[in-house]
């Protein structure tokens, strides 16, 4: 079994170099799964049973970690993360509506993938930027002063490739 | 030499033991269900509550993992522990509602039902005390199973919820579930560990063919008793009558025993 993880990454052996990363040690195991997910996007299973037998922790308690922590991801993510703050400031001013025009426009459940994998779209009860609302975070940038509008424009753009300036600055 | 006082009566402790241990020791019934003498401390079930004297104040503490470092004062029967104990079994009941075990248990408590709403079905029937988790880490090595999920949406499981690589069909987890959700299913060639999913051929005893355990647990066992080997393959019944055979001198009668 072991080495049959590192295959699936174009030839890469993936889970070897984040081991090497961290000095193989048993402790480290959250960073290790943390560079896993950035690397591939979610924790696919046949790389944590790989990182689990070469790191000789039980993969029982490799599953307990990655079924615990909210940002691992056991399911294919995305391409991009949308996070949608739904917070009472947010809500108020119109968070409610725009999910509703994300999910229809995108065919994304809360908390689910779109079917092209060109979204995650996650609401959040608040991140903590009240000023900016109704606040929306695609891969860690922060847009404000959401409407439908913008907000879908925002997303489509995006999915085009031709991301718009984050209207967050300053 | 530190002195514990129950329930207003002092005994002699030794240094480090704990309150559950001290207390049954001297004829003190404490409930408990996620506490196992062969397994590590969880204090996860909260069951075995007694009320800690801190001197003007009182605190509620688990007896089976709190250790008598000096003299201590402690009440188990105090109006304030019972009901803190009592509160602990009605939440466990609406968790697990129908296992006899935990009902047995419930009524030794006095405790008739329980007033909270029943929890759904993927939630029912473990009080996530984790003893099955602990002995397949601790007693047995091989930690198939494990805790999975957080807050209300923990649960024990194997990973990704299949029949894990791991398990030997030993049933030891089985053996500690204090509630009788975890079981071992006999089928006609395979042994199941339910609810983990795992099956594996089972082997039966060499002399007269009773169902004993998974085959790679019984395949463990050969390995770790070389010395053993010829009694391992056989059941209890028949690993005694093999060595009381070894005590009857040849040529004599068996002594039938009456």
């Amino acid at each position: 079994m072991s080495g049959s993880g590192a295959v699936t990454g174009g030839g890469k052996d993936i889970v070897g170099e984040i081991l090497d990363r961290y000095g193989r040690q048993k402790g480290m195991l959250i960073p290790m799964m943390q560079d896993l997910q950035k690397e591939r996007g979610y924790l696919p299973r046949e790389d944590l049973v790989d990182l689990a037998e070469r790191l000789g922790v039980p993969l029982s308690q490799v599953y307990h970690v990655a079924t615990f922590y909210a940002s691992f991801s056991l399911a294919p993510r995305g391409r991009h993360n949308i996070t949608l703050c739904v917070g009472t400031v947010c809500y108020l001013k119109g968070a409610g509506a725009i999910a509703d025009a994300i999910r229809k426009e995108f065919e994304v459940q809360p908390g689910g993938t779109s079917p092209d994998h060109m979204f995650t779209f996650s609401p959040v009860n608040c991140v903590g930027a009240c000023a900016l609302a109704p606040v929306m975070v695609v891969d860690d940038k922060y847009y404000g002063g959401m409407t439908v509008e913008t907000a879908l424009k925002t997303l489509r753009d995006i999915a085009a490739g031709t991301p718009a300036d984050n209207k967050a600055a300053g | 030499m530190p002195t514990i006082n129950i329930d207003g009566k002092d005994f002699h402790a030794e240094t480090g033991e704990t309150i559950l241990e001290a207390a049954r020791r001297n004829g003190f019934w404490i409930p408990t269900l996620c506490h196992h003498p062969a397994l590590s401390e969880q204090a996860s079930c909260r069951l075995c509550l007694v009320e800690l004297d801190r001197g003007g104040w009182s605190q509620m503490v688990t007896s089976c993992c709190y250790p008598i470092r000096r003299d201590i004062k402690v009440r188990i029967n105090s109006e304030a522990a019972v009901s803190a104990r009592r509160g602990v079994m009605e939440l466990l009941l609406a968790r697990c509602p129908e296992s006899p075990e935990l009902r047995e248990l419930a009524r030794k408590m006095n405790v008739e039902g329980t007033p909270y709403p029943k929890v759904t079905e993927a939630q029912r029937n473990c009080v996530l005390c984790g003893l099955c988790v602990r002995v397949c880490a601790e007693r047995i090595g091989r930690s198939a199973i494990g805790f999975a999920g957080r807050g209300v949406n923990r649960s024990v499981a194997a990973p990704f919820r299949m029949p894990s690589k791991d398990c030997i069909g030993c049933g030891a987890c089985a053996a500690v579930c204090p509630v009788g959700t975890i079981k071992l299913r006999i089928h006609e060639t395979e042994i199941e560990v339910s609810p983990f999913k795992s099956r594996m051929a089972i082997r039966r005893c060499s002399a007269c063919g009773a169902p004993m355990s998974g085959e790679p647990h019984m395949k463990q066992l050969e390995e770790k008793t070389p010395a053993a080997k010829e009694y391992v393959g056989l059941c209890p019944d028949c690993r005694r009558k093999k060595s009381a055979a070894a005590f009857v001198p040849v040529g004599s009668k068996p002594v039938v025993p009456r």
